[in-house]
């Protein structure tokens, strides 16, 4: 297991003379790598208008059912459709699935499968749910959630709170790093011989591990963070009897 | 002789990280499954949603396992030479303890919860998508003691490079150990309760109202040891040792096995009373206040036994 350097990553100084201290460092390979996947994201974006204008196409019933599987989560988790929050998930869901998709295509990391990554992704979703609770509540309502149902609890709650941030970014990580190091690990070792490879090949081991940590575990994820979100923002913002009205047809 | 001793040390950090974790995630992940299909079985129209709330249950579930997965693969591909390899690597053990006790707790157990959800959809076929947010909200909390190992596994890793003395190495083990052994009583407590409450609303859905807001207050309560532990694990990491003291490592653990059979007791019993309290509430959802406000009392009181456990770590760290 020497000399197997999975794990090293290219550090970039931006202020290189002056400030060449860790804190000041970029992980280069996660920006270059994020911004692939974007330009990747943009490029499959830019037809879709084009295939949506084509009546009984394939392309069109496949974004329709998309955008309207999220319209239907946002409705039934958050009472009605705020169109604002369904944007935030959808984007968020969006960004984190490319993301973990991207060991599919060669020579670019998933950038999911940095901590920095993931924990950014985990303070954005813990942010905008504050936002929003505090806009709901206003300051002084928002505050004394922190202290019910006693005042002694408001440590427990604060580490309650944060702890949201680190098990939705460690979930995450955990997962894709995972993933990615499995894969790696597999390509290690049949490459270098001819037969090897063909074996992997022929028997359907890369697809199967591509197709189950690439597709499968990278959508699984990527839901399981926008669910979590969304599961966390109905919870601040709840309104009172508001949801019973919704199913109350429904089991009739 | 002490070199081969402090490979063994390492492999066996890593084979134990990830094995004792796969053993309970394998079979949370296997009776989860099982009742998805009895409870499709039960509610043949209902199947979309018992196979989401299955698919979403193991997913969740599979964290304890991707984790120590993880964290092995890092250990056994990092290369550094540590400066004294047995104290280094006796430290490493820490890893292990703080992985595996919490991961296969963790994972053997949040099946429950699944379980519930899957029988509750049944029952209440309509209801799915809010027993599936209740389902997730609770698996989320559950996997809060495979998180917090995580952590202070990788503050081991960082620090145990460094470690020159037995004091020292002992220092990162009973980190290990504390969240370890903090971890169990609370995910099992946890575990029951989540299963109680996603048991309710298969029994009447009309106490969603009541029981959801209930569930965020108790499982905080129930959480109150772990973070006790987490706590202490934080204190022995950060803790100054001084290197004159031959006593000091054996303070440190014991401080450690204080702090985590402590918390079982109380994470056991005080999710065991909460549970009832939501059986209770969901057969009648009247007597929510009377309820909550007994269940939330005398969890306070049960927490009591962690918080002298607590005061007694504190004392063994601060007077060794």
């Amino acid at each position: 297991m020497n000399n197997f350097d999975l794990l090293a990553t290219h550090y970039w100084y931006p202020l290189y003379p002056h400030l060449a201290h860790s804190h000041f460092r970029l992980n280069s390979e996660t920006i270059i790598n994020t911004w692939i996947m974007l330009g990747i994201g943009f490029l499959l974006l830019l037809p879709v208008r084009r295939l949506l204008r084509k009546k009984d196409g394939i392309a069109r019933y496949l974004a329709i059912s998309f955008v309207s599987s999220f319209v239907d989560l946002t409705k039934q988790t958050l009472g009605t459709l705020h169109r604002r929050h369904f944007y935030f998930i959808t984007a968020l869901f969006c960004f984190i699935f490319l993301c973990n998709l991207a060991s599919i295509i060669p020579w670019v990391e998933e950038p999911t499968s940095d901590l920095n990554t993931t924990l950014a992704l985990g303070i954005i979703s813990f942010m905008y749910i504050q936002y929003y609770a505090i806009k709901k509540n206003g300051v002084k309502e928002y505050l004394k959630s922190y202290l019910s149902p006693f005042f002694i609890m408001l440590p427990l709650n604060i580490i309650g709170k944060l702890a949201s941030i680190g098990s939705m970014s460690f979930r995450l990580f955990g997962n894709i790093f995972g993933g990615s190091i499995i894969s790696k690990i597999w390509t290690k070792v049949i490459s270098g011989s001819v037969l090897w490879e063909s074996v992997g090949i022929l028997s359907g081991m890369n697809l199967l591990i591509t197709g189950f940590f690439g597709l499968f575990e990278g959508f699984l994820q990527a839901f399981v963070f926008a669910m979590l979100t969304v599961t966390y923002l109905s919870i601040a913002i709840q309104d009172e009897g508001e949801d019973e009205e919704v199913y109350e047809g429904a089991t009739l | 002789m002490i070199i081969e001793w402090a490979e063994f040390l390492h492999y066996l950090t890593i084979g134990l990280t990830v094995g004792i974790n796969s053993i309970g995630v394998g079979i949370g992940e296997g009776l989860a499954s099982a009742a998805a299909i009895e409870a499709i079985n039960i509610q043949p129209e209902s199947k979309n949603d018992i196979a989401k709330i299955s698919i979403l249950g193991t997913a969740l579930i599979e964290t304890a396992a991707i984790l120590g997965v993880t964290i092995s693969i890092i250990m056994l591909l990092d290369t550094s030479t540590p400066a004294h390899p047995f104290y280094s690597r006796l430290g490493e053990l820490g890893i292990a303890f703080a992985i595996c006790l919490s991961g296969f707790t963790a994972g053997l157990f949040s099946y429950l919860p699944a379980r519930a959800a899957c029988f509750a959809t049944a029952r209440q076929p309509f209801f799915g998508p809010k027993i599936l947010r209740l389902m997730l909200i609770t698996q989320s909390i559950i996997q809060t003691p495979i998180i917090f190992g995580f952590i202070i596994a990788i503050f081991i890793k960082n620090q145990a490079v460094q470690a020159e003395t037995l004091s020292d190495s002992l220092r990162l083990l009973s980190a290990g150990i504390c969240i370890g052994l903090g971890s169990i009583g609370p995910a099992i407590g946890l575990s029951r309760f989540a299963e109680s409450a996603c048991e309710g609303l298969g029994v009447n859905r009309k106490a969603y109202e009541k029981i959801f807001p209930f569930t965020l207050i108790s499982q905080a309560i129930i959480e109150t040891p772990l973070i006790f532990s987490l706590v202490v694990s934080m204190l022995l990491l950060v803790w100054k040792v001084d290197s004159c003291n031959p006593i000091a490592g054996i303070a440190f653990i014991s401080a450690a096995l204080c702090m985590g059979f402590g918390t079982i007791g109380p994470g056991i019993s005080s999710g065991k009373t909460a549970s009832s309290a939501c059986k209770q509430i969901a057969i009648n959802p009247d007597t929510y206040s009377t309820l909550s406000r007994v269940s939330m009392f005398s969890q306070g009181l049960i927490d009591t036994c962690a918080i002298y456990t607590l005061l007694i770590s504190l004392l063994i760290l601060l007077f060794h």
